[in-house]
């Protein structure tokens, strides 16, 4: 039997007149596996795929037009949400998850793109501090979509190929980029579209390159390149996107809010795939079942986060994993009913005639890494900066005994310790005043039990953040065994950025 | 049926939810309680055969009654089926079907609101 091979200007021929075979990527799964790779190529010649999610690194370059007297934008708001305009006089671009400066989380870049592809009126504001060539200082004015010269959808990370699981092992409920992540792994949120997903279509990026041509929100945008923090090899592919956003659809672009995170956009993207040989029909036959991802516990707020288990999107759409034993109900952030939908309308827009494939202009790079951020400034550690010398009681002292030690020692935080040394609660100064006041004696009865403590390997930063959150002024250093082996204090670490003038940008003091 | 339950003064010392349950022996399920300094609010679930007697009982003592038609109000018009609602509510209210849609069963819902924080397009809402 001959290897099917068929080229991108035959499946064209077949769009004009009107004899391509085209289908969903998922329902490619099922043919791929009823017919076999070979057979699959020969009877599909292209397959749509789709994605519809939270897509944080979107936004879109826009031209307003010259005023009259004219101005170099200095500065640009659209509906409060400012925009980056240190580029030509009237262009200006404007990010998905730049957030208002009037109501904050509840509006931002991603609604002011979807409020323009839904062709409603966008305040616009602009300062600059005036040229002889363009005079004006102020500018205030609404536009519509219509009115702008150009306003093209430029996303530098979009369509990634999967996603990590995000998880919280933590007691209280943490607020991220994944959603809200309920305390004690009691839900679990994932992202991508599975089978449907483009870049897990075609891994190795045979079909998919710069120049292709695809569904963007609605319109026929094409992919400009690798997307940034682009790995392919760890199938972490991902691509940077452009379209006319004077083509799209407002079912295909929305703003959202993930609550006490921030402003992101939804982005509608589909990919077709053009099944040249059994190669290609082979890995278009992805299964949920053939995709595997990471659950993650953002409880470590670090970089590398502890993995607990890997998944495959068919336990994942499942609605429950197990983790640690337990049953964990899981949420998509990104929509597979909408994922369809793209996928579907790219599939029509192909068989009727109105989409047509292209050869990629040049392959993307395979072998590119994401490498972490080099850091050359950076607060020290926990164990750099934390008092080693420290005052301890015994949970069976008096407050007497602990008052005493307090004047002696000249501190206001004692931390309580078990017999076997481990941490079981602080006792202030405060705790002390009340103590007196409300006549008690025994030390158990008034320390404070749920102390914050933290580790000696952490950074300052977290530590700051920690104090601030929780309005403390000391916090307790263990080691894994709950041993108090320091204690760090808000007083000491202002000392500390005092003395090293390089550190105060970051505290902003 | 859901009975949100308005007790305009906390400090009473009658306890008239339990009186209410004795007097018409309906088993009410306490889905949400809020008291502050001033009043204090209810959720209670009530056999159906028993709202009327428990609602007549309670407005009897003072109470304030209403029956909630609308525990969860859901726009899908602004709804794009992401799911984020199902995994952090408490009692299950949210499932996909077949095609992933979002479907509610209404009646699991005990008004805790946060599927209105978290839902990333504003399509829910929990009105009176």
């Amino acid at each position: 039997m001959a290897d099917t091979k068929k080229s991108i200007a035959e499946i064209n021929e077949r769009i004009e007149d009107g004899s391509v075979h085209v289908v969903t990527a998922d329902r490619m799964s099922e043919i791929v596996t009823e017919l076999g790779a070979e057979e699959a190529a020969k009877e599909v010649d292209v397959v749509t795929t789709g994605t519809f999610g939270p897509m944080c690194s979107s936004g879109a370059f826009i031209n307003l037009g010259h005023a009259d007297p004219p101005i170099r934008m200095q500065r640009v708001w659209l509906n409060d949400v400012e925009a980056y305009a240190g580029i030509a006089a009237v262009d200006a671009y404007i990010g998905a998850t730049q957030v208002s400066e009037s109501v904050d989380l509840d509006y931002g870049g991603g609604y002011v793109l979807e409020d323009l592809v839904a062709g409603k009126q966008i305040e616009v504001k602009a300062i600059s501090s005036g040229t002889d060539c363009y005079p004006r200082k102020e500018l205030e004015t609404t536009i519509t979509l219509e009115d702008l010269n150009q306003a093209v959808m430029l996303n530098p990370r979009n369509a990634f190929q999967r996603h990590e699981v995000a998880t919280n092992s933590a007691d209280r409920a943490l607020y991220t980029y994944m959603g809200t992540l309920l305390p004690n792994s009691r839900n679990a949120n994932y992202c991508g579209a599975g089978t449907l997903s483009p870049i897990s279509n075609d891994p190795d990026f045979e079909t998919i390159g710069i120049g292709t041509r695809i569904f963007l929100c609605g319109a026929q945008g094409h992919i400009v390149g690798m997307g940034t923090q682009h790995e392919p090899i760890s199938r972490f592919g991902t691509l940077m996107v452009s379209g006319n956003m004077k083509d799209m659809s407002p079912e295909y672009i929305r703003g959202a809010t993930l609550y006490r995170y921030g402003v992101t956009l939804y982005v509608g993207i589909g990919i077709p795939i053009p099944v040249l040989n059994a190669k290609i029909a082979a890995k278009t036959g992805v299964r949920d079942s053939d995709l595997t991802t990471e659950v993650i516990d953002f409880s470590v707020p670090r970089r590398e986060r502890p993995v607990m288990m890997k998944v495959t999107y068919e336990e994942l759409k499942s609605g429950m994993i197990e983790i640690e034993g337990k049953e964990v109900p899981t949420s998509p952030l990104s929509s597979f009913y909408m994922a369809n939908k793209v996928a579907d309308a790219l599939k029509n827009a192909i068989k009727g005639g109105e989409f047509f494939l292209t050869q990629p202009v040049e392959r993307l790079p395979t072998d590119t890494v994401c490498k972490p951020m080099k850091q050359t400034k950076e607060l020290p550690l926990v164990k750099d900066v934390m008092i080693r010398e420290v005052a301890t009681i015994s949970v069976r002292a008096s407050i007497a005994d602990a008052a005493k030690l307090m004047m002696k020692s000249q501190i206001t935080h004692i931390p309580v310790t078990s017999e076997e040394g481990k941490l079981e609660g602080i006792v202030t100064a405060w705790d002390i005043s009340t103590a007196v006041a409300t006549r008690h004696e025994g030390l158990a009865e008034i320390m404070t039990r749920n102390v914050i403590a933290v580790d000696s390997e952490e950074r300052l930063e977290l530590v700051i953040r920690k104090l601030e959150k929780d309005n403390i002024s000391a916090l307790p250093v263990i080691d894994r065994d709950q041993r108090v082996i320091g204690m760090i204090t808000s007083d000491g670490i202002s000392r500390l950025i005092g003395k090293e003038r390089r550190w105060q940008w970051k505290l902003r003091l | 049926m859901k009975l949100l339950l308005r007790f305009p003064r906390p400090g009473h010392k009658t306890p008239r939810t339990a009186e209410v349950i004795l007097e018409t022996g309906a088993k009410i399920n306490i889905d949400k309680a809020n008291v502050d300094a001033v009043s204090g609010e209810l959720i209670v679930d009530v056999p159906s055969d028993k709202v009327n007697s428990v609602a007549e009982h309670f407005r009897e003592k003072g109470v304030e009654v209403r029956k909630l038609m609308k525990l969860i109000a859901w726009d899908e018009e602004r709804c794009i089926h992401c799911g984020a609602c199902i995994s952090i509510c408490p009692t299950g209210v949210f499932k996909f079907n077949p095609s992933w849609q979002i479907e509610l069963e209404e009646d699991k819902c005990i008004r805790c609101e946060v599927c209105v924080n978290v839902c990333p397009f504003r399509a829910l809402a929990c009105v009176d």
